[in-house]
């Protein structure tokens, strides 16, 4: 008895403790945001003694030793000043989610690392510092940056965070397979009727009718319908984008979605794209072991790609009509300088750093050491790099397209603060079609309705 | 021994037939697994994989080198819980069951029903709130978080509460009398003697803590240091899709621990399984 | 020990009243003496127990509900009260078709999880040279964790790669899309569910059957329609409480699989292997989800579910099941 009485004690404290814990909601009460948005001049860190910043991140392998040995180098030449530590959080998705936690009452990390389409869920956190407060103070020159880099993480014409490692969809191709259909390695499809018309060609069956090798095929992945999208010069939600004020839903029922997926289901009932679900490692393997011969994926996946048993090319993301005159939008992450329960000591020390990382030189080893692009356009002129790009001509294709795309509200692409969930909504809409064989215009109503509920909750929340 | 227990040649024949089929089929993930490991990832991108030839060690020293997902820090986390759990069970439900069949306990039955009434929760109906009561604990970083909400077992309590009234009651009673105190009672004379039971709770109460998945995957998601093998996994998977021949070697390495005990503990799992629970 | 008959699960087995410290005869003088220090002893022993499970299984079911009827904000926090919402949610048809998934998925999974070690231990069951070895080979899978066999099982099943593909060509078969193609999504994913749990359920099985008299089984095992009809009248019978013992088993693992679904196919292809627990995983913590008031709501499906499985297991099956 006396047990019982102890542990329901016990149980309603922790009750209590709990309530009022998960009560701290993400605007507490109190919180001058005035001063959590306030950018310090260099003279925060007069007098502070050496800083300790923490960068939470979520680059693994080669990118993340590449971070480590800019952190250091940035440490040796800011002894006694300030002093970066590295914090590996697995991958973007976990480092938004411990960002989330930390919020709810933990310390805080001084950068952090998110990927594009955190981008307006940070904003509504209200806990960083816009990057454009810096740049104003320090009237700092970010023409060097790409522009089209810069313009996803602006918002109302103002640089929330500065983008780190951007990467592009590009179109990848079999090379030696073209070679042996016949055709001319040299020269991609652009659009989707001559991916069909060279799939035709590449597709090669044994004697009992089994198809040996695709001519096309790509993960259902939802950023890539974000990019045609963008390439045919349209928006992906309303609001402008998103970028005039919280979008209210997503705008995946059109005519081009409608033709692509229904060009994608025909692909597939003729035997000429190999079935694949949206997880892009599938598609990776796929394109590498040779089984399909045109392939859709990032640059972040040419350095694999380039290790294939055959050669590799790439050209412009796909059109959906030749006419469509967009271009593909931006991914990878940005870095965002945290101002709630920050000193001024602490922010400067954060922008020191971010300074450090896009200063043309970080910038070079970063791109000739990791494959994602330069955001500085300096960096391209260095020698490093220079001599890289020679190297991998299919990256060529990649600095073109890019430079080769105008900034407009479509090719900035769309935000969503619930943009995680949307890219799966399309998933499931892209998955509706092609692999279950629904109605492509039934598919997106179906996945745009089912945003609808999350959307309006998340707006609620915030109050937009 | 009568002639009757020797298959005809038909029927053994049928037999051999049979179990050789079923072996390939359910065999050949397993075989891929430990042959995979010492391939290079090439010979496995294509198909079918050449499992012949071309062996190479390269895989394993990838799989061990590499920094994304660290595989031995993985492996304490595991054994870290795998064990915990184990004896946290042990003594846990040790205790309780002895209280239960041996202890002048008041409400005795609506507590032995209270523990029973657990076992038909599925910790994932709940996993929910207890990671964020974890958290407000403020263990959300510590190891012990892994292990936190699985310290007790309903399951466990039964199991040995079923074993302990099976315990020849004259032999408690003696040894009441010799002035055998209930903890030496219990260490020395009940826990030995209920050996298979103990043996099954062992057994697994460490496959549960060490093939965990769902609480890990949630607790590491904030901190990868958490991660332990199973999770290390998944996370291996995500970052070194484009070489399968370190994922086959990592993979074995998670396997290493249960696969030994499958081979050599199988017969205690199952005799205790079939003296506390099946017959 | 006795050869008394205990209920053979791990779910909720049935409970007698105990009588407790009574099962002595002599000397009860002494034991009245020790019953004065018994309480504090008891309820030393029980707290570790009573409060492990409490504070962790018990006492959530209370947030569990508490956060069921609120709404969340932009980082997973509780807000205002929103009544039944999140339970009418649950009435959706997309709800439907995650309890549907998981009926099949479950199905599936018990049915061919049970059948086939059970046709593997009856041979194996015979003296034949070799048995033991076959009998430890198939109890391999059981190794598997459920990441590590999901990864495993992606590379046999791989669009590109699979040597099942390969194989299947050979003998001139199209294969399907195992995780592409939304039946078969399910199938494969459950398939592989399958492999996991054929090397333990082989094991309690054979026991079962090893328990067995040799004469008994003898005949089971003949050729022809007299055998199968010796099995099912007799032999299985015998071995009910093994069967059901795994069966039991096989439901609760089937129930609470996640590693599958989200390693395999991340619940797709557009949500036909979102199962219960996925759902709830998915609603919770993945895609940058916080949507912890649904989750919640659909956790307490998943406790009534449980709870009625105890009741089916203990109400109907139990009175049919054999024992010695």
């Amino acid at each position: 008895m006396r047990t019982m009485r102890r542990v329901s004690l016990l149980a309603a404290a922790l009750a209590t403790g709990m309530a009022v814990s998960s009560c701290a909601a993400a605007v507490p009460a109190g919180i001058d945001y005035k001063a959590v948005y306030t950018a310090p001049g260099p003279d925060a860190l007069n007098g502070a003694g050496e800083v300790d910043i923490t960068v939470w991140h979520a680059m693994t392998g080669v990118n993340g030793a590449t971070l480590q040995k800019l952190a250091d180098q940035f440490n040796a030449q800011n002894r006694g000043r300030i002093k970066v530590t590295l914090g590996f959080k697995n991958n973007y998705d976990d480092t938004l989610s411990a960002y989330k936690n930390a919020l709810r009452g933990s310390t805080l990390p001084d950068i952090v690392q998110v990927y594009d389409i955190g981008t307006q869920f940070m904003i509504d956190t209200r806990s960083i510092v816009p990057m454009q407060s810096f740049v104003d103070v320090d009237k700092f020159d970010v023409t060097d940056i790409q522009p089209n880099i810069a313009g996803y993480y602006s918002v109302g014409g103002k640089l929330y965070s500065m983008p780190f490692n951007t990467s592009m969809p590009l179109l990848y191709i079999n090379r030696n397979a073209f070679a042996k259909a016949g055709l001319d390695p040299d020269k991609p499809p652009t659009t989707l009727d001559e991916i069909m018309a060279d799939a035709e060609k590449l597709t090669v069956k044994d004697s009992s009718g089994n198809v040996v090798q695709y001519g096309f095929g790509a993960s259902l992945y939802g950023w890539f319908l974000e990019q045609w999208t963008a390439v045919a010069g349209q928006e992906y939600c309303d609001q402008g984008n998103g970028r005039d004020g919280h979008a209210s839903h997503a705008d995946f029922v059109t005519d081009e979605h409608v033709r692509l997926l229904a060009w994608w289901q025909r692909m597939t009932e003729r035997g000429l794209a190999l079935k694949l679900d949206s997880d892009t490692k599938n598609g990776d393997t796929a394109f590498e072991s040779g089984k399909v011969a045109i392939t859709l994926e990032s640059t972040g996946s040419l350095g694999d790609f380039t290790k294939a048993a055959f050669e590799a090319g790439a050209g412009y993301f796909p059109k959906i009509d030749a006419t469509d005159s967009g271009g593909p939008i931006i991914g990878g992450a940005s870095l965002w300088i945290v101002g709630r329960g920050k000193d001024d000591a602490h922010k400067r020390a954060a922008w020191e750093f971010t300074k450090f990382l896009e200063s043309k030189d970080s910038q070079a080893t970063w791109h000739t050491s990791t494959g994602y692009f330069p955001i500085s356009r300096a960096a391209l002129d260095t020698e490093t790099d220079r001599q890289w790009v020679a190297k991998k001509p299919q990256f060529q294709v990649a600095i073109n397209q890019l430079q080769g795309t105008k900034l407009t509200k479509a090719t900035q692409g769309c935000l969503f603060g619930v943009m995680p969930q949307v890219r799966k909504a399309a998933e499931n809409a892209m998955q509706a079609a092609v692999l279950q064989g629904k109605d492509a215009r039934q598919a997106l109503q179906d996945a745009q309705d089912s945003l609808n509920r999350p959307i309006g909750d998340y707006n609620d929340a915030v109050g937009g | 021994m009568s002639k009757l227990n020797r298959p005809s040649a038909a029927t053994s024949t049928l037999t051999y037939v049979w179990l050789a089929v079923a072996a390939v089929v359910l065999l050949f993930p397993v075989l891929l697994t430990l042959v995979g490991g010492f391939l290079p990832s090439s010979a496995l991108l294509r198909q079918p994989p050449d499992l012949i030839g071309g062996y190479t060690l390269d895989s394993y020293l990838d799989a061990i080198r590499q920094v994304a997902v660290p595989l031995f820090p993985a492996f304490l986390n595991s054994l870290f819980v795998g064990v915990t759990i184990m004896v946290a069970h042990l003594v846990t439900s040790a205790l309780a069951a002895y209280a239960l069949v041996f202890l002048r306990t008041p409400l005795k039955t609506p507590l032995f029903l209270l523990i029973l009434a657990t076992i038909m929760v599925p910790y994932e109906a709940i996993v929910v709130p207890n990671s964020l009561f974890v958290r407000s604990l403020g263990f959300g970083d510590s190891r012990f978080s892994l292990v936190l909400p699985f310290l007790a077992s309903g399951f466990g309590v039964f199991l040995l509460r079923q074993a302990f009234r099976q315990f020849p009651g004259e032999l408690k009673d003696a040894a009441t009398i010799d002035g055998c105190g209930h903890l030496r009672f219990l260490f020395t004379i009940l826990l030995p003697g209920c050996r298979p039971a103990i043996a099954a709770l062992t057994v697994w109460s460490f496959l549960q803590g060490w093939n965990m998945y769902f609480w890990p995957l949630i607790v590491s998601t904030t901190n990868d240091s958490l991660n332990t093998l199973q999770t290390a996994v998944f996370a291996l998977r995500s970052n070194e899709s484009a070489a399968p021949g370190l994922l086959l070697a990592g993979i074995t390495i998670t396997l290493v621990p249960t696969l030994l005990l499958v081979v050599f503990g199988q017969r205690w799992l199952v005799r205790g399984f079939t003296a506390g629970a099946v017959k | 020990m006795t050869r008394h008959a205990s209920p053979p699960s791990t779910a909720a087995p049935p409970v007698e009243p105990v009588p407790g410290a009574e099962s002595g005869t002599g000397s009860r003088s002494y034991l009245r003496r020790l019953g004065g220090r018994e309480l504090p002893l008891a309820v030393v022993f029980l707290a570790p127990a009573v409060l492990g499970l409490g504070l962790f299984v018990i006492f959530p079911l209370f947030p569990a509900v508490f956060l069921a009827t609120r709404g969340s904000d932009i980082i997973g926090s509780p807000t205002r009260y929103v009544g039944l919402r999140h339970f009418a949610e649950l009435l959706t048809p997309e709800f439907g078709q995650v309890l549907w998934h998981t009926l099949a998925f479950t199905l599936i999974v018990v049915v061919a999880g049970v059948l086939l070690p059970l046709a593997l231990a009856v041979p194996l069951s015979q003296r034949l040279p070799g048995m033991r070895v076959f009998r430890s080979l198939f109890t391999l899978p059981f190794a598997y964790s459920a990441s590590a066999a999901a990864v495993v099982w992606l590379l046999m099943v791989d669009p590109g790669t699979s040597p099942i593909n390969w194989v299947l060509r050979l003998v001139g078969i199209a294969a399907p899309g195992w995780t592409t193609d939304s039946n078969w999504a399910l199938v494969t994913v459950a398939g592989v569910t399958v492999w996991m749990v054929s090397g333990f359920n082989l094991l309690v099985l054979s026991a079962g059957l090893a328990g067995l008299d040799e004469e008994v089984l003898e005949a089971a095992t003949l050729d022809g329609s007299a055998g199968v009809r010796h099995f099912l009248s007799v032999v299985l019978p015998m071995i009910s409480p093994s069967v059901f013992f795994v069966v039991v088993t096989t439901t609760l693992t089937a129930l609470q699989s996640l590693g599958q679904p989200q390693v395999m196919t991340d619940g797709g292809p557009n949500g036909s292997t979102s199962t219960l627990v996925y759902s709830i995983f998915n609603q919770a913590f993945h895609n940058n989800n916080s949507n912890y008031g649904l989750a919640s709501a659909q956790g307490l499906v998943l406790l009534i579910i449980g709870v009625l499985l105890a009741a089916v297991q203990f109400g109907v099956i139990e009175r049919r099941v054999h024992y010695r």
